[in-house]
């Protein structure tokens, strides 16, 4: 403290008069003085926590550290978002099947395959009221009816089955 | 900062795929070009009276899809035939019918008309196979299957 006081007084050459800086000296006398030891420490600390670092460095090291991050997270929204194929319609949900899955369609004729005569034979025989054999009801509501007639008569007519 | 970031993030977010989409929507359609037709199926069943039948249509050449299906002209079988709906927008179908009336016809006769959307300028070649026709006792009987293109009746 003593030699920056010294310092800075050659450095401003303040041309105090010896009175008032004996009254000064006097009212700022120190009335526990501070070692030398521990002064030159303090100044020593404050000396080395500035020396070294330049103004602003910090915070821009920490602000491109930042940017650097929004940046790639900007670009990765972009990217996610183009990625998304928008324009591509959705898939048209697959037609009803009328009840069809799950239903057993029988070979009513017993000719090796169910097509629309099977379904004219069990209509022929509801419409004659023919005794009607229960395993004919096909959807299983506990009747034999025209219901069950169509049921058949989808059966055959299924593309799943292929014919030609 | 962080708040104006937050803000320009959402908003690029929000109005890319918006964008995109609304791009998509004001291209032109380049596609090929499309005419709807009939196709009139008849069965010929001689002299014997058609009370069932069954037969299947695809496409031989060129492109079309199957937009609906209507009974025939008379009146046995008027009604709209059975078929897979999964069918429509195919180019493929099985299309079958019965009556277990008296009034059946004879000879030949309009069963069905097909109407499909032919796309491009190709016309197509229709195959046509009955699969079975059938009298009023249900038994099989020889027929023969064809089809008339356009919009007569």
């Amino acid at each position: 403290m003593t030699e920056r006081k010294q310092h800075f007084d050659g450095d401003l050459d303040l041309h105090v008069s010896p009175t008032l800086s004996k009254d000064l000296s006097a009212l700022f006398e120190t009335k526990h003085p501070v070692p030398t030891e521990v002064d030159r420490m303090i100044s020593d600390r404050i000396h080395g926590h500035f020396v070294g670092i330049k103004p602003m460095e910090g915070k821009r090291r920490r602000f491109h550290w930042v940017a650097l991050w929004k940046v790639a997270a900007a670009a990765a929204v972009v990217i996610f978002a183009f990625s998304l194929d928008l324009t591509k319609k959705p898939e048209p949900v697959p037609h009803r099947r009328l009840a069809l899955d799950g239903i057993r369609a029988n070979d009513i004729d017993l000719n090796g395959r169910v097509d629309i005569l099977d379904a004219f034979t069990l209509a022929r025989q509801i419409e004659n009221a023919d005794h009607i054999a229960t395993k004919w009801d096909m959807n299983g509501d506990g009747r034999v009816d025209h219901s069950d007639v169509d049921v058949v008569a989808l059966a055959a007519v299924r593309l799943e089955k292929g014919v030609l | 900062m962080s708040k104006i970031f937050v803000i320009i993030l959402t908003s690029v977010s929000v109005m890319v795929p918006v964008l995109a989409r609304q791009s998509a929507q004001d291209e032109p359609v380049d596609g090929p070009k499309t005419r709807f037709s009939p196709l009139h199926i008849d069965i010929d069943s001689g002299h014997r009276s058609l009370a069932a039948y069954q037969f299947e249509l695809k496409a031989a050449t060129g492109r079309f899809k199957i937009v609906g299906v209507e009974g025939g002209r008379h009146k046995a079988f008027e009604e709209a035939p059975y078929y897979d709906p999964a069918a429509l927008a195919k180019d493929r179908i099985i299309i079958a019918a019965f009556n277990t009336g008296r009034d059946l016809p004879k000879e030949r006769t309009r069963i069905a008309t097909v109407h499909l959307q032919i796309i491009g300028e190709v016309e197509p070649e229709y195959e046509l196979k009955l699969i079975v026709a059938a009298d009023k006792e249900g038994k099989e009987i020889p027929a023969k299957i064809s089809y008339e293109k356009g919009e007569s009746k």
